[in-house]
């Protein structure tokens, strides 16, 4: 049988660049497949997904061998708009696919491109929206939806010119969890309709229900099976920058087969196995994971309630305390006021109602400077803030500014680069930097003011598996060293494996707020946020062990 | 001119026309709230934009200005007729520093040296005026402002703008954008751009139209020129004359006066 | 647009291009007088429109600008116009009856055409802005950019306000200092702007590009208006409203 697709020994290098972004990539992809791509930053994804589609050769410049053919039509060589009338391509950034001013207009922009009569495309549009759940949202503006609506828009504006392969380059990374949830949904649904779909994607519980699972490292092809297969070697995906899943670290270590997945089949393994809870451990896990209860209170909110002008309640009488040496992680939908409350915490925004004592002061009586020298913010973007033409440049900006004298700031941006790992290279460009170092860069430069307080707003989005590690170990050290930790994340193993306390938000308020083997011991409470405990923490529950991770879930299985 | 028309083929050039002039809108925007003259123009820090933008994007900047200021002009409640004189002007605030760079350097626009510095203010310095004459020249004609208040202060903004900022984000900013290969050099083919005919010439031409019509237009508007006649002697015994108190109207005369400089302007925009 | 008003009148309904037209025509009414007695009927034309449309509230929203406006635009040009017997005169500066008069001309004039420029915005969407362009003969691409800018100003603002969050938390100060020392402050604000914004470029490029834009062949609009008697009319109308104003001055 013919199939659908083909790729041979398809080679590019980026002008100018050295090595080659893809390295003699051979694929055959059968009508009706769906296939996973994973791999770590770097490893060639986006670039494969821009061959497919014609961007390259004919719009990115490089050098390219090898061809692509569809249904054995040549497709190398030819300009982008006739391969991507065939090869739908969706992007991660779905602010930079959107162009038009409402929603009907942009689902309609690639028909009008493509000449397709207008009779036609009344009804084309009214199917594609349908497809996609917006039904109703014809004269929005795309501005106004919410990240996952908008792309769902972006990917109703690629079906309604009916590819027959749809490639989605990480759709979801941008995307709170009910964002996420509706895309997958979105993208198993479409399988019925659409001969072939390629879903790059960096969250190894979403790949499960792929037919193939393609891991990619270095430009190559590593690996090419049934995702239970390849998810089920948690060595391979680790040292390939990709989360192995939780159940399969366990198992490994236990030195069980792998092949639990999932944590309904990994719990009947172990309990088979004669693994069970170790009643000594499991005491021991009983004891509060930090005792700071005495500690000094240094964020102390009292019913603050914040109004953007005109809006609704973005906070509405929020109260919470914050003590010395706290990991606090605050988790919630996009705009359920996370955001909102820990910029209270340095000064951004002042509360509409209530007060705040930061410090032991009243937070309205620091100035913005002095209480952002103290309550350093990490904001989520790393490129808001990087400006300078050097790493140390960058990194002295917040203690030059703050008044501190020259000797002083040296000693304290060396100290900061250290921390962070970037000692070494501060004569070089912030921008030329990983997406991962700019991270690294930003908490440096925040750092270098030695802060007591430090917020992070989702310092994870965007990385990969190595990525989020290295920045989370480095929040973990830093936390260790004395200083207070608030950070906002949709991350749940994040939370879970790093936090000590977990506060909740819904709708401008604070739903819980507890320890983090308290916070996760309510399933249906997390759904009520469009959450679900890591894998660890649920395997844990139905061995009876509230665990936090898979070292502690080890440490407290016996046989 | 020819890459004016000719960057419309390119997609990267069109995104680079939008994107300029969002960002000029918004930055434009905020700094509507401290007028100078209300409703005309206000302190705007942006104003380095276009400079900047042009000696990276080119042709896009020229139409990224243009459309920015009248974006800025439509969201911030300031349009009128003298919106089509403020994207004109603008236009040529956006098109007048590549074009002048490439007559005078061969290295790029990055203000490291003296000399470079030198030429940088020249190029800002031809745009501002360039972009002051051609608005106030509409506006007074229009008879919004008289237009010994707006040029000198759209000039004066415009160049103090450029020179402070400009030479201190163009050496961030250029490196990075050559990089990532967006200079307008990289992203058209060579044979869509143009090479420009007789700069000499052209640099004459602009500078007496933007040099002349600020001076003349300054004279006029304060009045001075009343019942008086200009003459001037040319060698060889010819003369010219203009006697402005025949203009029935003195709020059309600005309009009518400036007219051959500011064909002269368009004239040396062909030709550069 | 941030302006427009979703109401259907019969100003909304009109085609695109008459709108676009029918601005400059009014605009050029405008243009035609110079005493306060001859402006004020145009200025009464406008607030009709405004009426009819519904967009007085937008028009409210600017009114301490059109305040300032009249009272700026009058007393510069009577104060700087030479015309008639000056009963007052300091330096370059005198007042006599007819540049007050021609001063308040002014500032109605300025007024009027503020307030037409706010109506068009409230009843016109962008994408009918950008097709009446293209009906008017402004080529795709270019109709397009415009019409992406105006998207993209809204997300921008927002951008520039993180910005100026992220570096006031790392204590930036834009409040003090002499010109220089300002100007560098503009630094890590203007960088980060500038850079973020740019970055999208190869993006958009290239989601645009997924779409067939770079096809540049004939298109379809999904977009139709009828161009009904209404627009004939009404272009007909504000036509012979600009000859008889010019040719009776």
């Amino acid at each position: 049988m013919q199939p659908l697709f083909h790729i041979r020994d398809l080679s590019f290098t980026y002008r100018h660049a050295s090595h080659p972004a893809l390295h003699g990539i051979t694929y055959t992809h059968q009508a009706g497949e769906f296939t996973a791509i994973i791999g770590a930053t770097g490893a060639g994804k986006s670039t494969l997904c821009r061959c497919l589609n014609g961007l390259i050769p004919a719009f990115i410049k490089g050098t390219l061998s090898g061809e692509l053919t569809i249904l054995g039509e040549r497709m190398t060589g030819r300009p982008v708009y006739d391969v991507a009338r065939r090869v739908g391509l969706v992007f991660q950034d779905f602010e930079a696919q959107l162009f038009s001013t409402n929603v009907e207009l942009e689902v309609a922009f690639g028909l009008e491109n493509f000449a397709v009569p207008y009779e036609q495309m009344r009804d084309r549009v009214r199917e594609a929206l349908g497809r996609v759940g917006l039904t109703g949202f014809e004269g929005r503006d795309p501005s106004t939806l919410s990240g996952g609506e908008k792309q769902r828009l972006a990917i109703a504006s690629i079906l309604v010119s009916r590819p027959m392969i749809l490639v989605m380059d990480e759709p979801t990374t941008d995307l709170d969890p009910i964002g996420k949830r509706d895309v997958f949904h979105l993208a198993r649904a479409l399988r019925q309709e659409i001969q072939g779909i390629i879903l790059v994607e960096h969250e190894t519980e979403h790949v499960l229900t792929a037919d193939r699972l393609v891991l990619m490292r270095e430009g190559r092809i590593l690996a090419d099976e049934r995702p239970q297969e390849l998810l089920s070697d948690p060595g391979l995906l680790e040292t390939n920058g990709v989360r192995p899943l939780q159940t399969t670290v366990l198992l490994r270590r236990l030195g069980l087969p792998t092949t639990g997945l999932d944590v309904d089949t990994a719990f009947h393994i172990i309990q088979d196995a004669g693994w069970r809870a170790d009643p000594a451990a499991v005491a021991r896990l009983h004891q509060p994971i930090s005792n700071l209860a005495d500690h000094e209170p240094v964020i102390d909110v009292n019913a603050v309630s914040y109004q953007y002008d005109a809006g609704p309640a973005a906070l509405d009488a929020v109260s919470l305390t914050i003590r010395r040496g706290e990991f606090v992680a605050i988790i919630g939908q996009n705009g359920c006021g996370k955001t909102t409350l820990v910029k209270q915490f340095n000064g951004l925004l002042r509360p509409t109602k209530g007060s705040i004592r930061m410090l032991g002061r009243e937070a309205s009586s620091w100035s913005l400077a002095e209480l952002g020298r103290r309550v350093g913010y990490v904001f989520q973007n790393p490129d808001h803030q990087i400006f300078a033409n050097t790493v140390q440049e960058e990194v002295a900006f917040g203690p030059r500014n703050f008044g501190l004298p020259e000797p002083e700031i040296d000693a304290r941006v060396v100290e900061a680069l250290q921390v962070v790992g970037l000692r070494g290279r501060e004569d070089e460009d912030p921008f030329s930097l990983t997406k991962g170092e700019r991270q690294q860069l930003a908490v440096a430069s925040v750092l270098a003011s030695d802060p007591e307080i430090l917020i992070l707003d989702e310092p994870t989005t965007g990385l990969d598996y190595h990525g989020q590690r290295s920045i989370l170990d480095l929040i973990r050290r830093l936390n260790q060293t004395g200083r207070t930790i608030i950070i906002v994340t949709h991350s749940m193993w994040v939370v879970a494996e790093y936090a000590h306390r977990c506060v909740m938000m819904q709708r401008g308020r604070i739903v819980a707020d507890g320890d983090i083997r308290e916070s996760f011991k309510d399933p249906a409470r997390l759904a009520d946020l469009a959450l679900e405990a890591p894998e660890a923490v649920r395997l844990g529950a139905r061995l009876g062990v509230p665990v936090r991770s898979v070292d502690e879930l080890y440490g407290c299985l016996t046989r | 001119m020819r890459e004016v028309i000719t960057m419309w083929k390119y997609t990267r050039m069109v995104v680079l026309v939008a994107l300029t002039a969002a960002l000029y809108a918004a930055v434009l925007i905020p700094f509507k709230l401290l007028p100078l003259i209300p409703g005309i123009t206000e302190l705007r820090p942006a104003n380095v934009l276009p400079v900047i933008c042009s000696l990276m994007f080119g042709p896009a900047a020229a139409w990224g200005s243009a459309f920015g200021n009248l974006i800025g002009d439509l969201l911030g409640g300031t349009s009128g007729l003298g919106s089509y004189f403020g994207m004109l002007g603008n236009f040529w605030y956006g098109y007048f520093p590549y074009r002048a760079w490439r007559t005078l350097s061969s290295s790029d626009p990055i203000p490291w040296s003296a000399g470079r510095l030198a030429r940088y203010f020249i190029v800002s310095l031809l745009a501002s005026l360039a972009c002051a004459v051609q608005i106030s020249w509409g506006l007074d004609m229009l008879g919004f402002v008289p237009f010994h208040i707006l040029g000198p202060l759209i000039g004066l903004n415009n160049f103090v703008t450029a020179s402070l900022l400009g030479p201190l984000l163009l050496p961030i900013l250029y490196p990075r954008i050559k990089r990532w290969g967006l200079l307008y050099t990289d992203v058209m083919e060579t044979e869509d751009l143009w090479g420009g005919r007789l700069p000499y010439l052209a640099h004459l031409f602009l500078w007496g139209a933007v040099l002349g019509g600020l001076i003349l237009g300054i004279v006029i508007s304060l009045g001075v020129t009343e019942s008086q006649t200009f003459t001037l002697n040319l060698p060889g015994g010819a003369h010219w004359s203009l006697s402005l108190s025949d203009i029935p109207r003195w709020g059309t005369s600005v309009g009518t006066s400036l007219m051959p400089l500011i064909g002269l302007l368009v004239v040396g925009a062909l030709l550069l | 647009m941030f302006l427009y008003l979703p109401y259907n009148t019969f100003l909304h309904r009109l085609h695109p291009a008459t709108k676009l037209i029918g601005l400059i025509l009014l605009l050029v009414v405008t243009v035609a007088f110079t005493t306060p007695a001859e402006q004020l009927p145009g200025l009464g034309f406008v607030l009709g429109l405004a009426v009819l449309s519904r967009s007085l509230s937008n028009l409210r929203r600017i009114l301490p600008l059109v305040v300032t406006i009249m009272l700026f635009s009058s007393t510069t040009w009577s104060l700087f116009r030479r015309v008639g017997v000056p009963f007052w005169s300091f330096g370059p500066l005198s007042l006599s009856r007819e540049s007050i008069q021609y001063g308040l001309a002014m500032g109605i004039r300025l007024d009027a055409m503020l307030l037409s420029g706010m109506v068009f915005v409230s009843c016109t969407k962008v994408e009918e802005f950008a097709f009446g362009l293209r009906a008017l003969g402004l080529p795709f691409p270019v109709s397009f950019a415009l019409s992406l800018a105006f998207r993209l100003v809204p997300l921008f603002f927002t951008r520039i306000g993180i910005v100026v969050q992220a570096q006031q938390s790392r204590g930036l100060d834009l409040q003090t200092g002499h010109l220089l020392q300002r100007a560098r402050k503009y630094v890590p604000l203007l960088v980060p702007i500038f850079i973020y914004a740019i970055r999208d470029t190869d993006l958009l490029a290239m989601a645009l590009e997924s779409k067939g834009f770079g096809m540049r062949g004939t298109r379809t609009e999904y977009l139709r208006f009828p161009f009904g008697w209404r627009d004939a009319a009404i272009i007909a109308a504000l036509l012979a409203a600009d000859v008889i104003a010019w040719s009776g001055r």
